[in-house]
């Protein structure tokens, strides 16, 4: 039999600075949390209140499938302008992916330059260019379009030019070595490498521009949302509820679609 | 001169032909893409799309102030823009560890190799994508109905939107956790809480922190908007000069959005590198 040794002396200490840091961060968050609670007069009573306010509201949602035929139009708006976005923000992204990498880009003004216009592009969320451009370019799809358009560019660009960073750089070398261009090197040694890795985030823009291009409308942009704004303000709960019904199976009907396609890619 | 052919050599002869699946495969691409630009032009002709003279009067009526807005910026509607934004940022903080405490629990369900085993993972993992699948924005909406207007109202609608969100990633981490240190705690004699505690927890903990500062980014940039449905944050004080067409201070509000956003995804993105 071993000699029973004495446990605590057997679990090591933790570094005190480990534990120093860990204290912190959770005191940190709890004060940022107490401040942020108490800046906007929330409590975890609201919570529960809140959550039975909503069932309650809830409950009261049964779908008025009468409404059903009048939700296919702009149902099929929706779907036309999250379409024309993704088409157009790929359009765009596509030069200005190779400007913001740096292993297709050296010119460091330009680089700089694209890079932070990107980072302002993607700062301001779609629904905001959305509210932003219906004024401006008339209640209707066309503001939808242009809002989707620059969001899905922006965040286009940026992933593609984290895919072109991550290339491997000896098929540049390669083709830079036969004399060519850099526009020859990107597109015969860049584009077969980032090709597929690019499509799938087209599919997957364009399932976060379905989810947009259905709420844009409540700004005045186009949609669906649009007709649900305007039936809650009517109290038309049952024709809210159906339309709320569609547009979860529109987006899980493009989400699955999308998936299927990704998985066909890679 | 590097692209002139030696003369001796005939080009086309020394680049081999695609094999015919190659070929095959290049004319499907090509019908794609024909097909997708054709499906552009018939969905452009069949939007109600506005004349062009409407489109130029509203850039020249709007676009033309808004933009003379931001060389100028109207500096006496910064201190509403810089109190409006804190509460987007403080509402962001509240929604997102809502998200993130509701989520924790649901993801030990979702995951399937700790608890129960599938019994609840395909019942769990259902219940994440619907709740993602609803738009915040709606929920939003549906908050402000039931409980009134205020950043409650976003707060509720930001917490349940992210639970969908960290739960799925939650579920995911746990499920690529390494068995061994759990084996080693339960042959040690550790039951369920010290496995959970010992083993589970630091191995899951700097992913769950990770992902949970992303989804922070995420709702800052939500909660801006979420005051266009009255559920509190500059959203608000946005829409209700978009209405007036008051540009210049539209113009004020984005900057201090924008900026706003820009340092608090750089701070959030050093921290995220350094955790994992």
């Amino acid at each position: 039999m071993l000699p029973e040794p004495a446990a605590t002396s057997q679990i090591p200490e933790r570094p005190a600075g480990q534990r120093k840091v860990a204290a912190a961060t959770l005191a940190t968050f709890v004060a940022l949390f107490l401040v942020s609670a108490w800046q906007t007069g929330f409590s975890v009573g609201d919570l529960a209140t809140g959550t039975g306010d909503f069932f309650r509201f809830f409950g009261r949602m049964v779908p008025d499938w009468s409404y059903l035929p009048k939700v296919w139009g702009p149902i099929l708006e929706t779907i036309q302008i999250a379409y024309l976005g993704t088409l157009f923000g790929t359009a765009l992204a596509l030069p200005l992916l190779f400007l913001a990498s740096a292993n297709t880009t050296t010119d460091r003004v330009t680089l700089a330059v694209s890079r932070s216009v990107l980072t302002v592009l993607r700062s301001i969320p779609d629904l905001l260019y959305a509210a932003l451009l219906a004024p401006i370019l008339a209640i209707g799809p066309l503001p939808g379009v242009v809002a989707l358009t620059l969001f899905s560019m922006a965040v286009l660009a940026k992933l593609g030019s984290e895919t072109v960073e991550a290339a491997d750089p000896g098929p540049m070398e390669a083709v830079r070595a036969t004399g060519a261009g850099r526009n020859r090197v990107i597109v015969y040694a860049v584009v077969p490498q980032v090709a597929a890795t690019m499509t799938s985030y087209i599919l997957y823009v364009f399932e976060i521009n379905v989810r947009a291009s259905v709420i844009i409308g409540l700004v005045g942009a186009g949609g669906i949302g649009q007709d649900l704004l305007a039936r809650l303000n009517f109290f038309a709960y049952g024709d809210v509820s159906t339309i709320i019904v569609v547009i979860f199976v529109l987006v899980l009907a493009i989400d699955a679609l999308s998936v299927w396609a990704r998985s066909k890619l890679i | 001169m590097r692209d002139a052919a030696p003369a001796n050599a005939s080009p086309a002869a020394s680049v081999p032909t695609p094999p015919p699946q190659v070929r095959r495969a290049n004319v499907a691409r090509a019908g794609l893409v024909v097909t997708i630009l054709l499906l552009a032009v018939v969905t452009v002709i069949t939007l109600d799309l506005p004349s062009l003279e409407r489109v130029a009067r509203g850039l020249k009526n709007n676009a033309v102030p808004l933009l003379r807005g931001f060389v100028q910026p109207r500096w006496e509607i910064a201190p509403l823009a810089f109190s409006s934004m804190a509460e987007t940022f403080f509402m962001a903080v509240i929604g997102t560890t809502i998200g993130a405490i509701l989520a924790f629990p649901l993801s030990f369900l979702a995951a399937g190799n700790l608890l129960g085993g599938t019994r609840f993972a395909v019942p769990g993992k259902t219940v994440l994508v619907a709740i993602r699948t609803f738009p915040e924005i709606l929920l939003a909406i549906i908050f402000v109905a039931a409980t009134g207007p205020g950043p409650t109202a976003g707060i509720m609608a930001m917490g349940i939107h992210s639970i969908g969100f960290l739960g799925k990633i939650f579920a995911d981490v746990i499920e690529g956790i390494d068995p061994g240190p759990n084996e080693a705690i339960r042959a040690a004699g550790g039951g369920a809480l010290l496995v959970f505690v010992w083993s589970v927890v630091p191995q899951v903990l700097p992913e769950f922190a990770s992902n949970v500062l992303y989804r922070f980014e995420i709702n800052l940039r939500a909660a801006t908007v979420l005051g266009l449905v009255g559920a509190g944050g500059i959203g608000l004080p946005l829409i209700q000069r978009l209405q007036f067409r008051r540009w210049e201070e539209v113009s004020m509000l984005l900057i201090v959005i924008v900026a706003f956003v820009i340092v608090v995804d750089a701070l959030s993105g050093r921290i995220r590198r350094r955790l994992v």
